[in-house]
């Protein structure tokens, strides 16, 4: 059976302290500047001395029915074998019609390479070598956790079948596989 | 920078430029020039080449090199433009336009020679003489491929930028149509212009006249379509009604109300009301030309900026 690779970010865990970022832009060597992924605080929300803050990773969604794939001329973004959507950077020509696409506007210029570029589950740097994702291997919470939701008894297919999740702008047909665990204290806006 | 998750500057929704704008406008223009002028010739069953026709003829190819000319250096990789000629992807519409293109621009360069066979020798051209008066055998089918593929460039521009879902205002079905229409309105503007400055045609000419003619229900069928839109946004609602925040507020809202609506707009119309006397002496003409030009460039800017600025 295909590999259906997803990721899932548990809101209620997360404390925003950017380790997936940095250990990112190591890994893949991110240069300054830009960011393939950034999790952003936001609040204070709620009554002191009862606040809380929410936490949104912004990066690639890997979207099943990805708008990036489908409008790049050059077929430089490209469905990997494993379904990871991805950018040959040998084709790109930078055109920037998938970074105007994107509807989770997680592209950029990469202005090392000139070429697009964005997160791609490390598929050819971490997931190869058989390890997972640099962010969810560094996160101390372990608010994050990968794997193949083809796969019934995988961590992930646990926690999807389990815990209640949403997914970014799904109206717009992406099928994103970024998952979100909305935190318990009004993650979801009243 | 002052977030703990970094800079935020990759982040703005406004991906394409003025430069892809102006490119939208003169593949426009490009297209516009040759449908009007091809449907004059063949509605009047021309024998002899008109000045509108000659106008045509050579802001085609100019144009549309022009367009070119930003499109690639706009990329940030300009010299691995042949990428794209090498490869395709007949999801995009990119892709798509690039071969609608690669059949189009040879095209219009070997109409502009059928036009001008007369002249090709005064201009140090005759060599192509020969060529020019066989591809004139074949006028009628080269001029139907021609139309079409007009057609097709000018909705594309169009297409291109309506196959984004994440932006409401481009995401409509009108689009292509908006944009083909007032790329026609553009084409006989500069047809206008080209044949009175460059081919010394008396503005009272029977051809500008007709010309002059179309233009009133074009423009009203731009307007038409460009209500469409707004009540397509409105009766959507949610970040589709949204987008039409656009009309109200900020630069974009200044620039369609003055240079898309007074000046594109209201101009040439006003013009019509002027006594026939006035209406076709040059300078009116001229003037109502250039305005209908600064009122599609205009709104090329209007829609694309705007357009980016509102998500779905
Ligand atoms: S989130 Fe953007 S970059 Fe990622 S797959 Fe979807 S469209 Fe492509
Ligand atoms: S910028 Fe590169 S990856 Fe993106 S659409 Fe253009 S060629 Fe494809």
């Amino acid at each position: 059976m295909n590999k259906r690779y997803v990721m899932v970010h548990d809101e209620n865990k997360c404390i925003g302290c950017q380790a997936c970022n940095v250990a990112c832009r190591s890994e893949n060597q991110v240069p300054d500047g830009v960011t393939r992924l950034q999790v952003r605080v936001e609040g204070p929300y709620g009554e002191v001395p009862d606040l809380h803050f929410k936490f949104d990773r912004v990066s690639c969604q890997q979207c099943e029915n990805a708008p990036c794939v489908k409008v790049c001329p050059t077929g430089a973004a490209y469905v990997n074998d494993d379904g990871i959507v991805t950018i040959n950077h040998e084709k790109c020509i930078g055109c920037q019609y998938c970074i105007a696409a994107c509807p989770y506007k997680v592209r950029f210029i990469n202005p090392v390479t000139l070429t697009a570029d964005k997160c791609n589950f490390c598929t050819d740097t971490r997931l190869a070598r058989g390890e997972q994702p640099a962010c969810v291997t560094v996160c101390p919470t372990n608010a994050l956790v990968f794997g193949d939701a083809n796969d019934a008894n995988s961590d992930v297919s646990k926690l999807l079948n389990s815990a209640p999740t949403y997914r970014e702008k799904v109206h717009l047909g992406t099928q994103p596989r970024v998952y979100r665990i909305p935190a318990r204290k009004g993650g979801i806006e009243a | 920078m002052n977030n703990i998750w970094g800079d935020m500057s990759q982040y703005n929704p406004v991906t394409w430029h003025w430069v892809i704008a102006v490119y939208l406008f003169l593949a426009g223009l490009s297209a516009g020039s040759l449908l009007i002028a091809i449907a004059m010739r063949w509605v009047k069953g021309d024998r002899e080449e008109s000045p509108v026709l000659k106008a045509a003829a050579l802001i085609a190819p100019v144009a549309i090199c022009l367009g070119m000319l930003c499109l690639v250096f706009d990329l940030t990789r300009p010299f691995h433009f042949w990428l794209i000629l090498v490869n395709y992807n007949f999801t995009s519409v990119m892709s798509i336009g690039v071969l609608a293109l690669l059949v189009f621009i040879p095209l219009t360069f070997l109409y502009a020679l059928v036009v001008f066979r007369g002249q090709l020798a005064t201009i140090g051209l005759g060599f192509l003489q020969g060529l020019a008066d066989v591809l004139n055998g074949l006028r009628k089918p080269m001029e139907t491929l021609l139309f079409a593929l007009a057609v097709i460039v000018g909705a594309y521009t169009g297409f291109l930028i309506s196959a984004m879902n994440i932006y409401p205002m481009l995401n409509t079905a009108i689009l292509p149509a908006l944009f083909l229409v007032s790329g026609i309105s553009a084409g006989a503007a500069a047809n206008a212009v080209v044949a009175l400055l460059l081919f010394k045609t008396p503005a009272h000419d029977h051809e500008l006249g007709r010309m002059h003619g179309i233009e009133l229900p074009v423009v009203g069928i731009e307007m038409l379509f460009l209500f469409m839109l707004f009540c397509g946004l409105y009766f959507k609602g949610g970040a589709a009604a949204a987008a039409l925040a656009s009309l109200t507020t900020g630069t974009w809202a200044a620039v369609f109300w003055t240079l898309v609506v007074a000046v594109g707009f209201g101009v040439p119309l006003l013009s019509l009301l002027l006594p026939a006397q006035q209406r076709h002496g040059k300078g009116v003409m001229l003037l109502g030309a250039l305005c209908s030009l600064t009122g599609v460039l205009a709104l090329r800017h209007f829609i694309l900026y705007a357009g980016q600025s509102y998500l779905g």
